[in-house]
């Protein structure tokens, strides 16, 4: 199963003003789900259209299964795209549009016909092949776009933020569905996305980008329990990020935060000096002010928020810092209310030190 | 390769059109104005070299130009015409743009293909409907006369100022309307409910909020309505048909197809083309401006 | 009265002086010109008194009516014939400028992108001389049919460009992007999908050079050879202040007519190829951004 891999080497894009990206390397593996997250203007968009070949790389390799594609034009790619905007031609019906490809490579009419109807059928629009765009609803139009492109066979199909344009519930259900669909076809997904819950959902593996660099590739669990960098932490999720000193003493690391002393065992537990210590709210417990032990700091709840299923609770830490705490709705009787003394236990397995931010 | 090469190609017929035909002939103008005259037939003959122009005809032009001579009048009288003629438009037109971009509801599309209209009739049909109107015995004497507000029918087509700057008015209100209603169109509706519910009356409102907004809009408008104006000189020649009307289009027109002088006629051509240069160059950066916007 | 009162000054209505002035100004652009018309059916001789209904200025006069005299019919003809040629050149150089223009980002296309605009804003008469000289002294282009057809297109062509690069900037890339990414070529995705894309522009672009052609006076006039290749507009310049008959206003409405039946068959189409496209928007409000 050596389909659909791709390699992306020292690959850079610069636009008249600003790098788009910058100089990334990616490997993704034949038939995964790969994701490309990050905020606009990453450049997660360029880097989806320099593999579709709408964009030529200033420079870098771009693999598909071993052969270097950068000079050929986007037509000769084995490779598809989903338009975010889906790009339907607008002129066309929705058999006209699907079998746009297939009458590319000129196949034979009754080739094109049964190949059509059959794509058609894996995204539940049969029967609507005689419709115009503009006559279908949101969902409608976007699994025409995918039928659009599967019936192709390509290697990769690409995916331009190709839920954006549907209201929540919607885009929920599409979401299982196109997993769905990517297991069936068993083709190399890469899809980009500025909604961290839907990579999270969706993906074998993501790569979280910032400004035109790759920062952190791993499965949504890893990325989530085990962020690299505090952009990562900070944009999987709230997070809490704390600036503390770390002081390696033997085997375990102790990081200072203000006059206390905790003990952490995640991260770059080598570092020392400067650094930041994150932890993610669900992980933090809030106890009595009474109780006692290791990675306990003092606080004061300052606000709570209602949120239906848990808690959010914003704790004032005797050091200074402010740390979010977010408590289940799972029935037990908690009475936190607004200026309780607490204490705020910050396990030590939950706490991970990041490296100071790249300068 | 083939693909840089493919767009600029597509571009190229209308680009090297633009240049033999309108580039060129731009130049041809100046040849011709700052060339010589045969003397024995007196017909013009362009200089293509600049550095053997000859500036005998622009002085002399030049000099017609000064504070009582003939041409003088003639740039005055355009002036005054074209700046009355502009000032009716907008004071007709505004209105009219304002209404139908705010307040006309079922009735706009009516209103829109009305406003539309008389771009389809021809600006002539139109000043002929005129001078059947204004005829000694047309519809507007008679009815004047048998109201008694007039004692015997008034020669509305005898070289009058005033039937000059109302036919033009008549004219070029359509040209004016629809680029500003364009304009007080893409004004949102929000923005002016902001200015209401800030406590703006709706004169407040106008006043500092759609006044401002819609600034370059009547500014290009006015402009894209001045050039042609200044140009015009047919709409003299139905109307009036009297030197005591004469505009600078008319001026030009005189020699050119009435006598041999182009070169006279090509110089003011030059005169009349470097006055109106700022406010071509307005309505080019207001376009290119708001055409970058778009991109 | 206090009901009027009341009407007249409700703070949530409408504007009436505005609505009032509004309407007074429609009437006031197109009553003249249903005068007008109606005058070309008049028995007499006279364009200002009515003197009964007759069609003799169309067709039953032997000698004056438009059908019978040759130089009002010989100006119809040459009117449609030089709306003709203008639409026939103007429009493919003008897609071409549009198309290349908004895809080409090189060296060049600035200085064409800017030229394209003077047409616009130079007044006629600098138009219509500049050409005469050129043609005259230059290229030796004997006035008539061939030189007014060019200086027509000239003047055309930047319509076209505005009209059609509207449409290809709302269309944006995308389309032939997917095209191409279904497997077409750059040319294949400009005939498969841009061309069917632009279709509504190109048709309106097209009435729009129509329009600008049999409205044009100056400089079809200053390009003219004789009487043979006098237009409608030149005709009504040369003849409507001597001692004329209503075959003037017949000739005129003729015009007027076959214009409003080309406008009104455009603005269908240009909706239908709307409703499929983009599943509505007015054509006469699209019609009204065109103009602008």
């Amino acid at each position: 199963m050596s389909v659909g891999v791709i390699d992306l080497v020292s690959l850079r894009k610069e636009f008249s003003d600003v790098v788009a990206v910058d100089g990334i390397d990616l490997h993704v593996d034949g038939g995964e789900f790969f994701s490309l997250l990050g905020p606009s203007g990453c450049g997660k968009t360029t880097t989806l259209r320099l593999i579709a070949g709408f964009e030529r790389p200033d420079s870098g390799k771009i693999m598909l299964d071993g052969v270097d594609m950068a000079a050929t034009p986007p037509h000769k790619r084995k490779v598809n795209t989903v338009f975010q905007s889906y790009a339907l031609f607008p002129h066309l019906d929705v058999f006209d549009n699907v079998a746009f490809g297939l009458r590319r490579r000129k196949e034979k009419r009754a080739e094109i016909r049964q190949r059509v109807l059959q794509v058609l059928e894996a995204v539940r629009l049969s029967g609507l092949e005689h419709r115009r765009p503009v006559q279908l609803s949101g969902g409608q139009q976007q699994r025409v776009a995918l039928a659009r492109a599967l019936v192709l066979n390509p290697a990769v199909l690409l995916l331009d933020e190709p839920l954006g344009a549907l209201d929540a519930k919607l885009r929920k259900a599409l979401q299982l569905e196109l997993k769905g669909i990517q297991e069936q076809f068993g083709i190399t997904f890469v899809y980009v996305t500025h909604d961290q819950e839907e990579a999270l959902t969706m993906s074998d593996r993501i790569a979280v980008m910032s400004e035109g660099h790759v920062e952190q590739v791993a499965t949504p669990s890893e990325m989530y329990e085990e962020p690299e960098t505090a952009f990562v932490a900070d944009f999987l999720g709230v997070s809490n990020l704390m600036t503390v000193e770390v002081e390696p003493d033997g085997s375990v690391c102790r990081i200072k935060l203000g006059d206390f002393t905790l003990r952490a065992l995640g991260g770059a537990v080598g570092a020392r000096g400067d650094a930041r210590a994150v932890i993610r709210p669900e992980r933090v417990r809030v106890e009595p002010y009474e109780s006692t032990g290791e990675n306990r700091v003092p606080g004061m709840i300052e606000r709570v928020v209602y949120l239906g299923s848990s808690e959010q609770l914003v704790i004032r830490l005797a050091s200074g810092e402010v740390v979010n705490a977010s408590v289940a709705n799972d029935g037990s009787e908690r009475n936190y209310v607004q200026g309780t003394a607490v204490q705020a236990h910050l396990p030590a397995d939950a706490l991970r030190v990041l490296p100071p931010p790249r300068l | 390769m083939r693909q840089r090469l493919l767009w600029p190609s597509f571009a190229l017929p209308g680009a090297i059109w633009l240049v033999l035909l309108f580039l060129v002939p731009t130049y041809a103008v100046l040849a011709v104005a700052f060339g010589s005259v045969d003397p024995i037939f007196s017909n013009p003959v362009p200089v293509w070299d600049p550095l053997h122009w000859q500036f005998d005809t622009m002085r002399d032009v030049l000099r017609q130009l000064r504070p009582g001579e003939p041409f003088w009048t003639v740039f005055v009288r355009t002036f005054v015409y074209v700046t009355l003629a502009l000032a009716g438009c907008l004071a007709i037109g505004y209105p009219v743009a304002y209404y139908l971009s705010r307040h006309a509801r079922r009735t706009k599309k009516l209103l829109l293909v009305l406003l539309i209209v008389p771009f389809w009739v021809s600006y002539l049909m139109r000043m002929l409907a005129w001078v059947g109107l204004l005829l000694p015995d047309g519809l507007v004497n008679r009815a004047l006369v048998d109201l008694g507000v007039l004692s015997h029918p008034y020669g509305w087509l005898d070289g009058q100022a005033s039937s000059v700057i109302f036919a033009l008015v008549y004219g070029y209100v359509p040209y004016l309307i629809l680029p500003l209603y364009a304009t007080l169109d893409r004004i949102e509706r929000s923005v002016l409910e902001a200015g209401r519910d800030l406590g703006a009356s709706p004169l407040h409102t106008f006043l500092h909020v759609t006044l401002p907004l819609s600034k370059h809009g009547i500014m290009a408008a006015s402009v894209l309505v001045a050039l042609p104006m200044f140009g015009d000189y047919y709409t003299n020649d139905v109307i009036s048909g009297s030197p005591r009307t004469t505009m600078i289009g008319n001026q030009i027109n005189l020699f050119f197809q009435g006598g041999p002088q182009r070169t006279v006629g090509a110089s003011l051509v030059v005169v009349l083309s470097v006055l109106l240069a700022a406010l071509m160059s307005y309505y080019l950066w207001v376009t290119v401006r708001a055409s970058r916007d778009l991109v | 009265m206090k009901r009027f009162l009341d009407w007249w000054a409700n703070p949530w209505g409408q504007p009436r002086t505005l609505a009032v002035v509004t309407w007074l100004y429609m009437l006031w652009a197109i009553v003249p010109v249903c005068i007008a018309v109606l005058f070309s059916f008049n028995d007499g001789r006279s364009r200002s008194v009515w003197q009964g209904f007759s069609t003799r200025w169309y067709w039953g006069d032997p000698d004056q009516s438009v059908l019978h005299d040759p130089a009002l019919r010989g100006a119809l003809e040459q009117t449609l014939k030089l709306a003709g040629l203008a639409m026939l050149i103007a429009v493919p150089l003008g897609v071409g400028l549009a198309i290349g223009l908004t895809r080409w980002r090189g060296f060049g296309a600035r200085p064409v992108n800017f030229l394209m605009l003077f047409p616009l804003v130079t007044p006629e008469i600098v138009m219509a001389v500049s050409l005469l000289l050129v043609f005259v002294s230059l290229y030796k282009i004997q006035l008539g049919t061939t030189a007014q057809a060019l200086g027509q297109v000239t003047f055309s062509i930047s319509y076209v460009v505005l009209v059609v690069r509207g449409r290809l900037l709302s269309v944006g890339r995308q389309y032939e992007e997917a095209a191409r990414d279904l497997g077409a070529s750059t040319l294949g995705a400009l005939r498969l999908v841009l061309l069917p894309l632009l279709a509504p522009a190109i048709f309106a672009s097209l009435m729009v050079v129509f329009a600008l052609s049999v409205d044009d006076f100056v400089v079809t006039d200053y390009l003219s050879s004789n009487s043979s290749t006098q237009t409608v507009p030149i005709k009504i310049y040369s003849s409507v202040r001597g001692t004329t008959t209503p075959a003037l206003n017949a000739l005129a409405t003729v015009m007027v007519v076959a214009t409003l039946v080309a406008v009104t068959f455009a603005a269908l189409v240009y909706r239908r190829f709307n409703k499929l496209q983009q599943g509505g928007g007015g054509a006469v409000s699209e019609l009204a951004a065109l103009e602008a």
